[in-house]
């Protein structure tokens, strides 16, 4: 039953909780611009949305997403890092929740808030003083021994997606062998692999996000932290 | 024994956004400003800006410890000495991480909640004063918090904009030190609000003003 936990700082009208916050994450070019593209295509039909995106320079991201047209262009925000990407996503998170409070108070109520990190490395995820959940986005075309690679985006966010599938021919990955072992570092966390070209996996993508949304709503989601480093681990001298 | 609050309230590292603000330095840079003369804009800050944000700081914190808190007077100076809306705004962006850390430490101090009331939103040197009263610095520690800071901003935003040996922007703070006290005592000597020395450059305002119409910036102001 709904928990009125007091992390809810921004309760809505009607006692429903605030937007979810959902952060994206992953390293550069991985496809974390399209995923949030795609979710305003699929949701926003149905769900008030906004973005926020963290830039090294201000709004390259905004502005692609602006130009995708998938919202309207005052939805979408950048904000400044001070050339510190992790910063703003992790150790200070003041930029980005001044962003998301004021899409908040401009929009709201709002049902689902993305927050796009700056594309940066395997390293950064999101603290759950920004994000209530968090998605990692990693690419066939980095190879296909990344999603074995670990590192705490990998092995800890909500759910972890190998994107870009429809190229696995061209750039010699075998997506079966690169989810299952995403499959292993994840512990039971799901792993969802992703292309523009395969509308089924956006079905999934988008059914994820309403999952993730409903539980948020009824307080049953509780925002765990991957935290900025991996997990102690041995080495493996298995391959 | 200073105890610990001074020292917080200059750390680079305080989570309050401080980082996504180079106190000029990129506008400068984009103007033509080159690494040599940094050490000439940390001198240019500490006897313009520097002593505004600081006197303001003071005057907030005076008024913070007053019944009732009316931050008024010193916000509506402060923003009267701010003519360039580029600047208000990212004062009112940065005042407002500090305005969250005074609610997270104390949100039912009166020198907090008077911040609520601030329309529009409390400027940095106004939410520091309320910082400073939650946090119970003298005013002089306040003053020299904000005079570290800008210097602070301004060497770590070199590191990402006219990168070299970050070991010279410790001599360069060093170096500037007689200016630092210097803005620290004249901002301590301000007593009312209608005293706020109106300081800032004409060319930090222009600067100000490009930088905001720009679209590959890293940094607020
Ligand atoms: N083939 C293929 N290309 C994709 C897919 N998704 C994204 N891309 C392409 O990958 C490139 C990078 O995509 P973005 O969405 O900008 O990636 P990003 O992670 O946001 O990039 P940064 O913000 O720069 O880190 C673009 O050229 C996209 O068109 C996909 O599913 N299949
Ligand atoms: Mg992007």
């Amino acid at each position: 039953m709904p928990d009125q936990q007091p992390r809810r700082h921004h309760p809505q009208p009607l006692g429903r909780p605030r937007a979810l916050r959902l952060g994206v994450a992953g390293p550069v070019g991985t496809g974390k611009s399209s995923v949030l593209a795609t979710l305003c295509r699929e949701l926003a039909g149905e769900l008030a949305m906004a973005v926020v995106t963290n830039d090294i320079y201000t709004d390259e991201d905004a502005r692609f997403l602006r130009s995708a047209g998938v919202l309207p262009t005052e939805r979408i925000r950048a904000v400044e890092t001070g050339a510190c990407p992790h910063t703003a996503i992790r150790d200070d998170v003041s930029a980005n929740l001044d962003a998301v409070e004021d899409l908040e108070e401009e929009f709201g109520p709002l049902d689902l808030v993305l927050v796009e990190s700056g594309g940066d490395n395997l390293t950064a995820t999101f603290s759950p003083a920004l994000a209530d959940a968090q998605l990692f986005c990693i690419d066939v075309a980095g190879g296909g021994d990344v999603a074995r690679k670990g590192g705490p985006g990998i092995t800890g966010a909500d759910l972890l997606i190998v994107n870009k599938t429809d190229l696995a021919p061209h750039v010699g990955v075998d997506v079966d062998t690169m989810v299952a072992d995403a499959r292993s570092a994840r512990d039971g966390l799901p792993v969802l692999a992703l292309s523009q070209h395969d509308p089924a996996s956006i079905i999934e993508l988008a059914d994820w996000v309403r999952s993730v949304l409903a539980r948020h709503r009824d307080g049953t989601h509780i925002p765990t932290d991957p935290g900025p480093m991996a997990p102690h681990s041995h080495a493996h001298h298995d391959s | 024994m200073p105890g610990l609050a001074p020292l917080l309230l200059g750390d680079g590292r305080l989570p309050v956004g401080a980082y996504t603000y180079s106190a000029g330095l990129e506008p400068a840079v984009a103007a033509g400003l080159t690494r040599e003369h940094v050490p000439a804009l940390l001198r240019a800050r500490l006897r313009t800006a520097a002593v505004t944000e600081a006197a303001a700081a003071v005057l907030a914190l005076r008024a913070a410890v007053e019944n009732p808190v009316d931050y008024g007077p010193v916000q509506r100076a402060l923003a009267a000495r701010t003519p360039t809306a580029p600047l208000r705004e990212a004062s009112a962006a940065l005042g407002r991480g500090v305005h969250r850390l005074a609610r997270r430490l104390a949100p039912d101090h009166p020198a907090v909640t008077a911040l609520s009331a601030v329309r529009p939103r409390p400027l940095r040197p106004v939410a520091l004063g309320a910082l400073g009263a939650v946090m119970k610095v003298s005013e002089e520690d306040l003053a020299h918090g904000v005079v570290y800071d800008e210097l602070q901003t301004v060497t770590s935003a070199a590191l990402k904009l006219l990168p070299g040996d970050p070991l010279d922007t410790v001599a360069w703070i060093l170096a500037a030190e007689p200016d630092a006290t210097a803005a620290v005592n004249e901002a301590l000597a301000v007593r009312t609000p209608a005293q706020l020395p109106v300081r800032t450059p004409l060319l930090t305002e222009q600067w100000a003003l490009e930088h905001a119409r720009r679209e590959r910036r890293l940094f607020l102001a």
